[in-house]
């Protein structure tokens, strides 16, 4: 079962991710503008709302979403597992509370509320998108590095290592950061999925991205105007985001269960 | 740990977490790049309007007295007035809620019946047939942004079979009146809750049917479809019921993402106007209202399920 699924998921998100990362090598020049929401004449997919060639604008428009999302994602665990780390492992119980609470306070802002509201005040652009999206995830990250490395740091491996005379930092470093890995890499996929899917919705609602952007979500958003003129300037891309997304979730699933079995 | 300093310590994050949202939405308006007014002002910047801006958000005056005035006013259930149209907050509150109250309603009605029954229908045989269907399905539909989704089935059902409307333009607040224009909406906002909650039991509801307490139940001839629903279904209820919880934050989300989709003149629809306006008195009464909302459905979770598992420190 995991390893269909694992192809499965693998066969879903190779097309999207393929056409993200490559595309733009492909897309050429752009050329003339032709008539808004044209079918053919020369036009592979059509032509968009302001007349621009869909096939180009699809070889174009994955980067943004994929690269912002794969950003926010790492950002967010740069923040979140020294954070964590440090709670989970410090003696200090004002350290800890000091760390955690602020978290749990900012855990209860809905995500894209939080990303209106700072659109509201000054338009992101995608480098602040990204910013605001690790943001959001870190309390969330936080939480599990810290749940994971503590239950690590209680194992009497680490009271055996501590009575050798190993040092804090190689404790720290050497053990309980690795045994918290295997938790973070089931936790990235599921990050990842919630990232892109938050990307692509404000990239839609039209925060962190120009009206005119080659972008898949901004795509689906300005093209919808010509849904029943010319469908595939909309279908296209959307198809693309939910192959993206839905693969990612499905190759993470089905690796994580392998790798589950083949432990136990 | 008792009961009580539990409640009291859960008492005590959720008002920290409201006074948190009003600080952060407050702090909005301090972020703003160099003046305020000005930021504001925007495309428009003549000076006439800048200092209209100034004096209705009383710029001048220092920082903290504004938070208090505004936080006071907050407590009478006065949110300010619009920049842009001079409204009171309260009443584009009042104009949005209805269709926002009614998506939100229909879909919670459906979502914990569908959620819990399909859930359960999985864990009945894991492994088999019907479970590997519900895994995978909903495994592949909980990654979907709901716009993407929502286009697609626009496209099919509005646009090639032609059994439903395409948006609910034209029928104004009156949704009821056009059930028709609810189904894909509803449907849209359905999909993720529903997926993350039939996981979520399914989970529950295999750990409890191989538990001791029910194999105890199965020796003493209690009827499987008992201890199905009676038995196993509570013990995976808490986590169900926080993650319910969870889903006001993607329902919000959803709302927004839906209404701006199918063009329904709720609440998400005014957020977004208000911010492509930057009507920010709008955006902070929206805000402080969605987020309190949050806050307080987290909170009630949280109290349900450490009643349903007092031993599991629930999400303090």
């Amino acid at each position: 079962m995991s390893r269909g699924r694992f192809v499965l998921g693998g066969l879903v998100v190779a097309v999207p991710l393929a056409l993200a990362l490559l595309g733009p090598l492909f897309a050429g020049p752009p050329g003339p503008r032709s008539v808004s929401f044209a079918l053919g004449e020369g036009h592979w997919l059509g032509t968009d709302f302001v007349g621009r060639d869909v096939w180009r604008q699809v070889l174009l428009g994955g980067r943004t979403v994929v690269v912002t999302a794969l950003a926010a994602t790492a950002l967010g665990y740069l923040v979140a597992v020294p954070v964590g780390l440090l709670a989970a492992l410090t003696h200090a119980r004002w350290l800890e509370e000091l760390l955690m609470r602020p978290l749990d306070v900012l855990l209860a802002v809905p995500s894209l509320l939080l990303i209106l509201l700072v659109a509201a005040a000054a338009d992101p652009g995608p480098v602040g998108l990204a910013l605001l999206v690790a943001l959001v995830n870190v309390p969330d990250a936080a939480r599990i590095v810290r749940a994971a490395a503590g239950e690590a740091a209680s194992r009497p491996a680490v009271e055996a290592l501590r009575m050798q005379g190993e040092s804090w930092w190689r404790v720290a470093v050497s053990y309980v950061t690795r045994s918290a890995l295997r938790t973070l890499a089931a936790d990235a996929g599921i990050r990842l999925t919630g990232v892109l899917y938050l990307v692509s919705t404000a990239a839609f609602l039209g925060v962190g991205a120009a009206p005119d952007a080659a972008d898949w979500a901004v795509m689906v958003d300005r093209n919808r105007t010509g849904l029943f003129v010319q469908p595939w300037a909309v279908v296209v891309p959307a198809v693309l985001i939910v192959g993206l997304t839905t693969g990612v979730n499905l190759l993470f699933d089905a690796a994580l269960e392998k790798k589950g079995r083949a432990r136990s | 740990m008792s009961p009580g300093s539990f409640v009291a310590r859960r008492l005590l994050l959720g008002a920290a977490q409201t006074a948190a949202v009003v600080l952060l939405v407050f702090a909005l308006t301090e972020a703003l790049p160099g003046d305020a007014a000005v930021a504001l002002a925007g495309d428009q910047p003549d000076p006439a309007r800048i200092a209209a801006l100034r004096e209705a958000l009383e710029l001048d005056r220092p920082a903290h007295e504004r938070l208090a005035d505004w936080a006071a006013g907050l407590l009478h259930g006065d949110l300010g007035t619009s920049l842009t149209s001079g409204r009171p907050v309260t009443r584009y509150l009042a104009d949005g809620f209805g269709p926002t109250l009614l998506l939100a309603g229909l879909t919670l009605a459906l979502l914990v019946p569908l959620g819990f029954g399909l859930g359960v229908l999985a864990a009945r045989r894991a492994g088999g047939a019907l479970d590997r269907l519900i895994s995978s399905v909903s495994l592949a539909v909980y990654a979907v942004p709901e716009f993407a989704l929502g286009v697609l089935l626009v496209t099919v059902f509005a646009l090639r079979l032609a059994w439903l409307p395409p948006t609910a333009v034209g029928y104004g607040t009156d949704l009821l009146g056009h059930p028709a224009a609810l189904v894909l909406p509803v449907l849209v906002l359905l999909a993720r809750p529903v997926c993350s909650l039939s996981r979520l039991v399914r989970a529950g509801m295999v750990d409890a049917l191989a538990a001791p307490y029910t194999a105890h139940a199965r020796r003493y001839g209690v009827p499987e479809r008992r201890i199905l629903w009676w038995h196993a279904l509570p013990g995976a209820a808490a986590p169900a019921v926080q993650q319910l919880a969870r889903t006001a934050d993607w329902l919000l989300c959803g709302v927004v993402v839906v209404e701006a989709l199918f063009v329904i003149p709720g609440l998400g629809t005014v957020l977004l106007n208000a911010v492509a306006e930057r009507d920010v008195p709008v955006v902070q009464g929206l805000a402080v209202v969605f987020g309190v909302v949050t806050v307080v459905l987290n909170l009630g979770a949280d109290l349900v399920a450490h009643r349903l598992t007092p031993r599991a420190g629930a999400a303090a």
